[in-house]
């Protein structure tokens, strides 16, 4: 079994994710309501109410409490000498090896939300794939960012 | 310092106008058939404006395109200067572009119908940095001299450069040799008809060939027909097979007809560590790959074709292709299994071809099929529900869902060895992906819940191709098996 990845994204990030999850779910909401509405206008059948209900609560549920839960479990990251590897996944646990020679550019994003949490994303591409790491503290992901383009250049090709 | 501008040819106004047409026969065949074919030339006849409208908008259209055909053919222009390829086109909106002669990775060549008849080709520029499926600059049109010439002075250059580089470093100076091309591969006319009858294309000939004949029932009177046709009612089985032999040789012969057209005299030929592929009849195309920049080998099993023997090899490649979508250039179209491999080991000697595969555990047989019963049980709810009770025959599809599942299941393997790593997967065609690791811009393994449990994984490797990249995906091995691959890829 191969070892278990060292590092794993702050605290701070499950807020962010569960807050995006309640944006969603709000969204969801207004659909609901809409249709609710819909259906009391014009008389259509009265199940209709409790699915969109049903429907709100499973969103909520799962996009607030569950989904970034089992999320932020499974990321995980380490970033090598040699070679970057970062865990991922919800259902599907997956797990991606960049080596650092593969590495063209690193970048760290940052939107309204994570700033005001002091977080911020790196995303690693290589001339076919880009990669990210999450919600990382702002500090760190620069520092980040700057060890992995460092070591991306240092990493020669050997062959 | 001012250098010799040179102009395209003026049929280049004419391609450019030809291809503006082409992006307008599909809105044109929609408005004629949705008008019911029935215009009238009469402007007093009730309709005939809304009708004309439309027609009139395309038109307008087809003079704008002509116009700008012209415009871009009379503001082009190309030459050379401070060892850079130079292009600049525009009217109000002056475009200039500069490609340094050593960036130039190959010169493709596409010749269409109206080139042919001028002696002009179209000259396709590919660079390293394009990924974007684009060639870097396209030259309509230009005689075949002028060609030669773009060529020979890059060639010239570079080898000044490498030259220039050699006496720096100090070592002795060898003459580059500009050896005549070696011919890999040649079709010939049989493997042409057997290629047309075991391509996948032959399907959507035949949809298509089907499509036709239905949009012909609603001109054929079939009611007069079918009372005449009635006193032969006793025949009706020998016409309708009839019919359908007749459908199918036509699809053949079209499928035939079309192969002819793309691959006839389907040449590759190596030359100075480049391979150049030339094919077409009424348009020829050729395309130049640096054997560099050759990403990964896929050769390409399609059930008929295993079946004869028969494989295609195609080579994921970082930059190139035709400019078209297709950043995939077949290499072999087709060949037998047993002459492939010999081109192949002369290619690329550094790939061994045949090698013993790591196969998935018995125990991960179920997971081939059981993921499509995700997508397959609420289709078949769907049907059974709606079209109850002749739905419930959806049930049968399970059926060759699962034999293609064990299918894929019995084709699955992959091999290391030293630098080399194979994957063999299927879809429907069997794949066999071959690639060093020093192309492997990311490898990733997966697992799901269920795969845990019983100690199986997925994993996957991405090669450089065009905008996304090239993945092969090796599915449900041991986790051990994995791993070792995960390993071997960190060193």
């Amino acid at each position: 079994m191969r070892n278990q990845l060292m590092f794993q994204i702050p605290k701070k990030g499950l807020t962010v994710w569960r807050l995006y999850g309640l944006f969603n779910t709000l969204f969801i909401a207004v659909l609901a309501g809409v249709v609710s509405f819909l259906t009391y206008k014009f008389e259509w059948l009265s199940i209709i109410y409790y699915i969109a209900v049903a429907v709100v609560i499973i969103v909520a549920i799962t996009s607030i409490w569950l989904f970034p839960k089992i999320r932020w479990d499974h990321w995980r990251y380490e970033v090598r000498e040699n070679e970057i590897e970062i865990q991922s996944g919800l259902f599907v646990v997956k797990r991606t090896l960049i080596p650092m020679v593969r590495v063209q550019h690193v970048d760290t994003t940052q939107g309204p939300i994570l700033k005001k949490y002091d977080l911020a994303n790196i995303s690693i591409s290589t001339a076919a794939t880009t990669h990210i790491i999450p919600m990382l503290i702002t500090k760190e992901a620069d520092d980040l960012r700057a060890r992995i383009s460092i070591l991306a250049r240092v990493a020669e090709d050997d062959v | 310092m001012s250098e010799k501008r040179y102009k395209l040819h003026p049929v280049a106004a004419i391609i450019n106008f030809v291809k503006g047409l082409k992006e307008l026969i599909f809105p044109f065949i929609i408005l004629v058939v949705a008008n019911g074919l029935n215009f009238s030339l009469n402007p007093l006849e009730e309709g005939f404006w809304s009708n004309i409208f439309p027609l009139a908008i395309l038109s307008l259209i087809s003079i704008v395109y002509l116009f700008s055909g012209i415009v871009k053919w009379w503001t082009f222009v190309y030459w050379f200067e401070e060892d850079e390829l130079r292009v600049e086109y525009g009217l109000f909106i002056k475009k200039k572009r500069y490609i340094p002669f050593d960036r130039i990775q190959s010169f493709n060549y596409k010749e269409g119908i109206f080139h042919r008849i001028f002696g002009l080709v179209q000259v396709m520029v590919e660079t390293a940095g394009n990924t974007n499926g684009k060639p870097e600059v396209v030259l309509t049109a230009i005689t075949r001299e002028a060609a030669n010439d773009i060529e020979d002075i890059t060639r010239k250059v570079k080898q000044q450069e490498t030259e220039h580089l050699e006496i720096n470093e100090n070592t002795v100076l060898e003459e580059p040799t500009i050896q005549n091309g070696k011919v890999i591969h040649k079709m010939n006319t049989k493997d042409l008809i057997i290629l047309a009858t075991t391509s996948n294309s032959i399907g959507v000939v035949l949809a298509g060939i089907v499509a036709l004949l239905s949009q012909l029932g609603d001109l054929i009177p079939y009611e007069k027909l079918f009372e005449e046709v009635s006193a032969l009612i006793k025949f009706s089985f020998v016409i309708v097979a009839l019919s359908v032999i007749g459908a199918l040789l036509l699809t053949w012969l079209v499928s035939v007809l079309i192969t002819f057209l793309n691959y006839y005299d389907f040449t590759v030929v190596e030359e100075n560590d480049r391979l150049i592929i030339t094919r077409g009849l009424l348009e020829k195309k050729r395309v130049t790959i640096p054997l560099n920049r050759i990403q990964a080998i896929k050769i390409v099993e399609n059930p008929l074709r295993q079946w004869f023997g028969y494989a295609a090899v195609t080579v994921e490649s970082a930059s190139g292709g035709f400019g078209d979508k297709d950043q995939k250039i077949t290499l072999f179209p087709l060949i037998s299994k047993k002459e492939l491999f010999q081109p192949l080991q002369n290619l690329f000697p550094h790939f061994e071809w045949e090698q013993t595969l790591t196969k998935p555990p018995k125990i991960a047989k179920p997971f081939f099929y059981r993921i499509d019963f995700l997508w397959l049980i609420p289709l078949v709810a769907i049907c059974s529900y709606f079209w109850y009770p002749y739905g419930l025959l959806s049930f049968l599809i399970v059926i060759p869902a699962i034999l293609i599942g064990l299918w894929q299941y019995r084709t699955t393997g992959f091999a290391m060895n030293g630098q080399q790593l194979t994957i063999v997967y299927r879809m429907l065609s069997r794949v066999t992906f071959v690639v060093e690791k020093k192309r492997i811009q990311a490898l990733e393994s997966k697992q799901s819940y269920f795969q845990k449990r019983r100690n199986i994984a997925t994993f996957e490797a991405t090669v450089m191709s065009g905008m996304l990249g090239a993945t092969a995906r090796a599915r449900n091995l041991k986790i051990e098996d994995v791993e070792e691959v995960m390993e071997w890829f960190e060193k």
